[in-house]
């Protein structure tokens, strides 16, 4: 069977979105991403026009994203206080990012700038953590100490308030900074940047693994309700059946994704996102130096 | 027999009411290209959410008389639109921009003018995608513009778009014929039109354009007109359904 997208222009099988939805959904309750870094590239894979593809995946993470934090909240493992001064961040963040990005592709520097900055991220994010996480599943597999030099600047800026849910006295610049750096990252990267944000928690904040899930879920929420409808109502490229339909998919995938987190080990949660960070890098890397690129290309012109 | 002279006389009732019920004109041929008498069994596809392709009739009577070398070839073109090719070369990149382009471009023929009609008459009459996409006044001059044609014809066959042998012809008593063109599955909707012409010899006797109008209806074209005409509204019906979605799979989660 097969349906047809309105704004996508094409035909597709719902069964495959649903599976690509689910797939997406899992990783996003089991590791609190929003899987737009994954989601995208895998439509555009099926046949999906990018532009399509891009501004769908933020509806689907919405979706995803309320369906996942759900459980997290209910198990009060949400940090809603951390959550809002990181994307405060993030929006300002993201605005500025926007005009990175305006410049970048007035100089004709931004596929470069983009993939090497998407492969030096994901690479050191990835290693980093996959180093920590082997090395904490070799002793108490629990979330890294509170103790590393990494988090000495969170203690001595000024402004510090109480982040009970995360058990943190810090002051509000870091997680304000993080979100900052984060968002101006999504908005040159085109991603939600819940793989950078994720890490970024853990082991630049100190924010408990759980806690962070629930809590990077929670301002991604917002983030893709923002970048949905400025993408839906400003270029139309939102395909709300695409999207439903891999909602559905992406839902039912999130419940299970955080069922399956919560029998985890932290470290084991970090050291799986690890390899799927890796993963992403070794395509980005595979993509630039080895399969070659075809001498044409089409595009719609405007 | 009697059977195929019903058919044949039905499809050419039916071809002369599609005819004169159309509201659509037909181009007029050329004084040495005899107008050909034909008609589309449907000028109105509507694209549905369940919409997965498609196929046109065409019913054509070509001149008489007819030897081995007569035949009819079909294409189904549109809609015309803008596309920008681009080249990568040693050097950076290289742009082209087709300012009129067909979005689909399926052409059919019957076997026998594969030998009696030469490529350079089939692009004379409109029957060859390589020679469709029109460039910008000052790109016609480049010496490259055949190698990007043939590109770009590459890379819309690929995306299924051009499609050559798409046609199934069936030839009936007296010249009449019926070609069924295959419609693909991504088709843009918009203006089309279906162009057959009929050859003898090698050489083109008739020919008749016939429009086609591919319109989203039902859901399909409900969310397309609010995506473009109430973009505000479609992202704020875009949000809703990801907060509904996500909170129905919450509350599903609890139970």
């Amino acid at each position: 069977m097969l349906i047809h997208l309105p704004i996508a222009q094409i035909a597709v099988d719902p069964l495959i979105l649903v599976t690509i939805g689910m797939l997406v959904g899992f990783l996003s309750g089991m590791f609190g991403v929003g899987g737009g870094f994954l989601l995208t590239p895998l439509l555009i894979f099926y046949g999906i026009p990018p532009a399509v593809a891009v501004s769908t995946q933020a509806n689907q993470v919405l979706a995803t994203s309320i369906a996942g934090v759900s459980s997290h909240w209910r198990d009060r493992l949400v940090d809603t206080k951390l959550g809002m001064l990181m994307l405060a961040g993030g929006l300002a963040g993201s605005s500025i990012g926007v005009g990175i990005f305006t410049l970048l592709k007035v100089f004709g520097l931004i596929d470069t700038t983009v993939t090497v900055l998407y492969i030096v991220f994901l690479t050191v994010i990835g290693g980093l953590m996959a180093w920590e996480s082997v090395g904490a599943l070799r002793g108490s597999g629990g979330d890294p100490g509170r103790r590393t030099r990494l988090r000495a600047w969170t203690r001595v800026l000024p402004m510090k308030r109480r982040f009970p849910r995360s058990g943190l006295y810090i002051s509000i610049i870091p997680p304000i900074a993080i979100g900052f750096f984060v968002g101006m990252l999504a908005a040159i990267l085109g991603i939600g940047g819940g793989f950078i944000l994720a890490p970024a928690m853990v082991y630049l904040l100190g924010v408990p693994t759980r806690v962070m899930i629930g809590t990077s879920l929670f301002q991604i929420i917002f983030l893709t309700a923002y970048v949905t409808f400025l993408q839906a109502a400003f270029n139309g490229t939102v395909d709300l059946i695409l999207a439903g339909v891999l909602m559905i998919g992406g839902v039912i995938g999130a419940r299970y994704g955080a069922m399956a987190g919560r029998r985890l080990k932290a470290a084991q949660l970090r050291l799986l996102l690890a390899v799927l960070v890796l993963g992403i890098a070794g395509r980005l890397i595979y993509e630039l130096y080895v399969e070659p690129t075809p001498e044409y290309r089409l595009e719609q012109a405007q | 027999m009697i059977a195929r002279t019903l058919l044949a006389a039905s499809a050419l009732l039916l071809a002369g009411g599609a005819l004169t019920q159309s509201g659509l004109a037909q181009s007029r041929a050329p004084a040495d290209r005899p107008f050909m008498p034909a008609g589309l069994a449907q000028d109105n596809i509507e694209v549905t959410v369940n919409f997965t392709g498609s196929s046109v009739v065409l019913f054509a009577n070509t001149p008489q008389p007819e030897n081995e070398t007569s035949g009819l070839a079909v294409a189904l073109i549109g809609p015309v639109s803008t596309q920008k090719m681009i080249r990568r070369t040693a050097s950076g990149e290289e742009v082209i921009e087709f300012i009129s382009a067909p979005s689909v471009f399926a052409v059919g023929s019957e076997p026998q003018l594969a030998t009696s009609v030469l490529p350079e008459t089939l692009a004379s009459v409109g029957l060859d995608p390589g020679a469709s996409a029109q460039p910008r006044a000052d790109q016609l001059i480049s010496p490259d513009l055949p190698a990007w044609r043939a590109a770009f014809v590459e890379l819309k066959r690929e995306e299924g778009l051009y499609v050559l042998n798409a046609a199934d012809i069936t030839r009936f008593d007296g010249g009449l014929h019926r070609a069924t063109i295959a419609l693909p599955f991504n088709a843009p909707p918009g203006e089309y039109r279906v162009r057959a012409v009929a050859f003898r010899n090698g050489v083109p006797v008739g020919e008749t354009n016939q429009a086609l109008v591919l319109a989203r209806g039902g859901l399909d074209a409900t969310l397309f007109d609010l995506s473009r005409q109430h973009g505000l509204v479609y992202g704020f019906v875009a949000v809703l359904l990801g907060a509904l979605v996500g909170g129905i799979g919450a509350w599903f989660g609890r139970k």
